[in-house]
């Protein structure tokens, strides 16, 4: 009897299941008010010598946000098995709603990826977030998976569900958020049961495709020395790199800024501005921190005041509370990672354990790798951290997620 | 976790990742704060700390009477930063736009323009600083920071201006844009009027600016001290303008002027022609680098008769000869040290004998040259030497040559008798003043001096530059000798008539020297020159007109074109400084010439 069958054919024993109401998790939502207070208390700390007051905002959306909370975690996660479908359509339509097409997209610095909804700008890329996670844990928990030849459909099925989002967010162009979907699907893939010969696989195309950009990044690298070389280095000059690969020259300095800081950037003003003067504040805290507000990175704007608040908000934090805040904070992260992974092998039911699994990989990518740009061991992406970072549509969908995680622990008893 | 679903071993390799991600970030974070951390402090502060520079403000150059001759002003170059502005400042910008007098359009086209593409980098650069007006004065600026309008802001620039323009200019020198002094008092008096830059040590923020909280230490800058020369801009306007006059009529190749006391060594005027305007030192087609040379100072000429009173001098002062003793003056041969030499001529007012106040009076080539026999080469020598003759001055002028006076090793057999008259040697005008003004001063050489004193911006002097004696030459006596024969030079029967003034006794030397072109004397060209001073019983002006090479027909330049120039000169000085005949002078002159209304007035 299918996973599916089990459930559709039984009502639910209850939406709300009364006798499990105070049988909550509290250590999740306890990290997140944490991880949340710190968040307000910093964007205060990133806006507070330059202006700006986007710590109020945030507090507004921490409260939505709580209260978003609730009401997820008290719904029985099994409801998103029916409306599956239209969570992620709505996902979906979300990010055509951001495409040149639509009247209601907005541009902001070169990118189209917010919707005018009227009272306020939404990210539709979160919305689809959410959406895809649960439509591939939806599959995969009706499907039985086995060897490789067995789940071949259900295969094709959950790459046409994550390659859709993915692409049109890659398109935006959105970089660090589409590059979150692949290490999501892999851990749903990963705990369903699939053959070893699939990851073995699917871990060859990866080194492939990793392969095929560092000849890229080689190319473009020897590319801009040329230039350089030859004086004719000119915005529109450089610009004009030609590869196989559909990515712009932005993104391709980002990564050479890892790799090879001196080749895109020899002055460290440019390209490499953020990394190096994010780094300095991670190291420059020292054990307990420069003190709240009193951080000169930040204050004098050093740490770009655009991104301050938003995706390098960890440098703030790390550069006035020093390695013991930031340690803290890392391990807050992985904590509430942790605990997600143990939420999920309780869960009695297919479905809930890959919503949970699918959470928890989620934010332990969005972590580390947000984390890791800041001290100079990732690329830096535009990947948020999730509840200290500045941004509406993020700290709902990051809520949302914790939500599910929640139902999914309250509800692991209401099975048949 | 359940078996059900998923293997031990995977759920335990994701509890792995998640641990190896905490271990990786824990590790990082340690490996940065011990390892990276000096490294990386190091960069901070290197980037930084910021030392400014405050500039000090030069110092004014005035004349004798406090006359503004050189002085700078502060202008502020006004500019917006396009990042910093405030929308709701953009209604501001019509008045803006009228403060500083440039259209309404480039203003906002300034406050727009947030970014340009560089030219040698391949990004895209954030303007920081658009000039909106430039040389604005400190009332507009202030007017201008009243509207408040935030990412305005000025820099403080300090430009050096000459007011009068070419007045004194080979004496003021000039200042170039890189505020390196290139001539004159402005370069040998720099230490004084340079000031001294303050600094500020302080932080810079992320954009590159001053972050005034964190200022550590501040310097404030020392002003530079003015410095008040012994120029009378009334007496060097006198000068110029007689040098325009001169040059209107004569059309000469140059001009030299000085005017000086006699006492104290000290410069009431300086002037050259050609000349130049200080405002305006960079414009060449206009003003030809030759044209900035002090050729007071640097230019050499054969003095002529006016170095007579060299020779006179020295006999009287050897006591080889009284002022009343006979010359021979018709000889054309004198037997000396066993050789005949021939006498150079005298043109056209050969006299067969004349006294030795006769010789200068007159001016006898012959005679002088008989004086110098008697003297004998060395003593000619070191006299002309003690007259200042082969040396600089010493002045407070870089670029002065000391003149050429060969030692007596190196003369040839005529420059016995052709020195006296002024020839082979060759001196600046300066020398050829100063050497008048021993016998104006008593027999005693001075320094001449440009600069009376140094004072700070209160008031305060700072240092007093005395008159400074070198050495007598001759004694007081002689020189009182000589300048009476000096009076006789002026007089009806001179050869200077035309300087003449009345109720004054003027004392003078003219000289008409022949250049040398193409290593011969020349009898087209000359160099027509007057030096003299008065009154003569008590001097109080030194004046020294030397033209070289004016367009003229006839014989006599020195009286005929430097005389009057002196007169000229003189007589306007006379009014403006006050001066009074000596009274001894006064009777003198009254008894001889009867002047009635003037007995009246030096009556006793």
């Amino acid at each position: 009897m299918s996973v599916y069958s089990r459930i559709f054919n039984k009502q639910y024993q209850s939406l709300m299941h009364p006798a499990d109401r105070m049988r909550s998790d509290c250590l999740n939502p306890f990290c997140v008010l944490l991880l949340c207070l710190i968040g307000v208390l910093f964007i205060y700390s990133a806006q507070y010598t330059n202006g700006g007051s986007d710590w109020k905002k945030q507090l507004l959306w921490v409260t939505m946000g709580f209260g978003l909370y609730a009401i997820v975690a008290s719904v029985n996660y099994k409801i998103y098995l029916r409306f599956a479908h239209y969570l992620y359509a709505g996902g979906i339509l979300g990010l055509l709603l951001a495409t040149k097409i639509s009247p209601m997209s907005v541009e902001m610095m070169g990118a189209r990826r917010w919707v005018d909804i009227g009272i306020t700008i939404v990210q539709p890329a979160e919305a689809a977030k959410v959406g895809t996670l649960i439509m591939a844990a939806s599959i995969l928990a009706r499907s039985e998976l086995g060897s490789f030849a067995d789940s071949i459909v259900v295969l094709i099925k959950i790459t046409a569900v994550f390659l859709l989002p993915m692409l049109l967010i890659f398109l935006q162009p959105d970089l660090g958020s589409s590059l979150v979907f692949p290490p999501m699907i892999f851990a749903l893939l990963f705990i369903s049961r699939l053959s070893e010969k699939f990851f073995l696989t699917a871990f060859a195309l990866f080194a492939m495709a990793v392969a095929v950009l560092a000849v890229d990044i080689r190319g473009y690298s020897q590319h801009i020395t040329q230039q350089r070389e030859t004086a004719q280095s000119d915005a529109s000059t450089i610009g004009q790199y030609k590869s196989i690969l559909p990515i712009h020259n932005y993104q391709r300095d980002r990564i050479l800024t890892f790799v090879a800081p001196d080749v895109v950037d020899p002055e460290g003003t440019g390209a490499s501005w953020n990394a190096k003067q994010a780094k300095i504040s991670a190291a420059t805290g020292g054990a307990t921190g420069k003190g709240l507000l009193k951080g000169t990175q930040a204050q004098l704007g050093y740490l770009p005041q655009a991104v301050a608040h938003n995706d390098f908000i960890f440098s703030v934090v790390a550069e006035e509370t020093g390695f013991l805040g930031s340690a803290f904070v890392v391990g807050l992260f992985c904590l509430m990672v942790a605990n997600g992974i143990r939420i999920a092998g309780l869960s009695k039911d297919r479905f809930g354990m890959q919503l949970a699994v699918g959470v928890s990989v989620l934010f332990l990518v969005h972590f580390f790798i947000n984390i890791g740009m800041t001290i100079g061991i990732t690329p830096i992406t535009g990947l948020p951290l999730p509840f200290l970072s500045y941004g509406g549509s993020f700290v709902l969908s990051c809520f949302f997620l914790q939500g599910l995680v929640q139902s999914v622990y309250r509800y692991r008893k209401d099975y048949q | 976790m359940s078996k059900a679903f998923v293997s031990s071993f995977r759920s335990s390799l994701l509890c792995a990742a998640v641990a190896l991600a905490f271990l990786v970030l824990i590790g990082r974070l340690v490996q940065l704060h011990v390892t990276g951390r000096s490294e990386l402090l190091a960069y901070v502060e290197k980037s930084r700390k910021m030392v400014q520079m405050v500039e000090a403000r030069r110092g004014n150059i005035v004349d004798r009477q406090g006359n503004i001759l050189a002085t700078t002003h502060t202008t502020m170059n006004l500019g917006v930063d396009p990042q910093s502005v405030r929308e709701t400042d953009f209604p501001k910008l019509p008045a803006l736009a009228e403060l500083i007098g440039q259209p309404l359009k480039d203003v906002q086209t300034a406050f727009e323009r947030k970014s340009r593409t560089a030219v040698e980098g391949r990004a895209v650069r954030l303007i920081r600083w658009a000039t909106l007006a430039k040389g604005l004065s400190e009332d507009a600026y202030e007017a201008v920071m009243a509207l408040g309008i935030q990412g305005v802001y000025g820099n403080r620039n300090f430009a050096r201006t000459y007011p009068g323009g070419r007045l004194a200019a080979h004496v003021l020198g000039y200042v170039n844009a890189e505020e390196t002094p290139v001539s004159g008092i402005e370069r040998s008096f720099d230490y004084y009027l340079r000031g001294q830059d303050g600094w500020r040590e302080t932080e810079r923020d992320g954009r590159r600016r001053e972050v005034a909280r964190f200022r550590e230490r501040e310097v404030a800058p020392t002003n530079g001290l003015n410095v008040e020369l012994s120029i009378d801009q009334m007496v060097q306007h006198i000068v110029e303008r007689e040098i325009d006059r001169l040059v209107a009529e004569y059309h000469p190749d140059s001009v030299s002027i000085l005017v000086s006391e006699p006492s104290s060594g000290h410069l009431l005027a300086m002037a050259n022609y050609p000349t130049f305007d200080l405002n305006e030192y960079f414009d060449i087609s206009k003003h030809p680098l030759a044209n900035q040379r002090n050729r007071a100072l640097t230019d050499i000429l054969e003095p002529g008769s006016t170095f007579k009173i060299v020779p006179a001098a020295a006999t009287l002062n050897e006591g080889i000869a009284q002022s009343g003793d006979i010359f021979q003056t018709g000889l054309a041969k004198v037997e000396y040290k066993g050789r005949a030499l021939s006498l150079p001529k005298d043109h056209g007012n050969g006299y067969d004998q004349l006294t030795l106040h006769g010789i200068v009076m007159k001016s006898s080539n012959r005679g002088a040259a008989q004086l110098g026999m008697l003297l004998g080469e060395d003593r000619l020598r070191s006299y002309a030497s003690a007259f200042g003759f082969g040396e600089k001055t010493g002045i407070d002028l870089s670029g002065e040559v000391p003149g050429i006076l060969h030692p007596v090793k190196n003369w040839d057999g005529l420059t016995i008798t052709r020195m006296p008259m002024g020839h082979a040697v060759s001196a600046t005008p300066m020398q050829i003043h100063n050497a008048m003004a021993v016998v104006a001063n008593g027999g005693v050489l001075m320094k001449p001096q440009l600069v009376r004193r140094v004072f700070d911006p209160s008031g305060e002097e700072i240092v007093n530059f005395m008159p400074k004696a070198r050495r007598r030459v001759v004694s007081s006596e002689v020189a009182r000798e000589l300048s009476q024969m000096l009076v006789d030079v002026v007089s009806p029967e001179g050869t200077a008539r035309r300087a003449q003034i009345e109720h004054f006794q003027i004392a003078g030397k003219t000289g008409t020297t022949q250049k040398i072109v193409d290593g011969r004397y020349s009898h087209k060209q000359h160099v027509a020159s007057f030096s003299g001073f008065f009154p003569a019983g008590k001097p109080e002006l030194v004046i020294t007109v030397i033209v070289d090479h004016p367009k003229f027909d006839g014989l006599g330049y020195g009286g005929a074109i430097s005389g009057p120039a002196f007169r000229n000169i003189a007589r306007a000085c006379i009014n403006h400084l006050g001066i009074r005949p000596y009274r001894e002078d006064a009777r003198s002159l009254a008894m001889r010439l009867s002047y009635d209304e003037f007995s009246g007035r030096f009556a006793d």
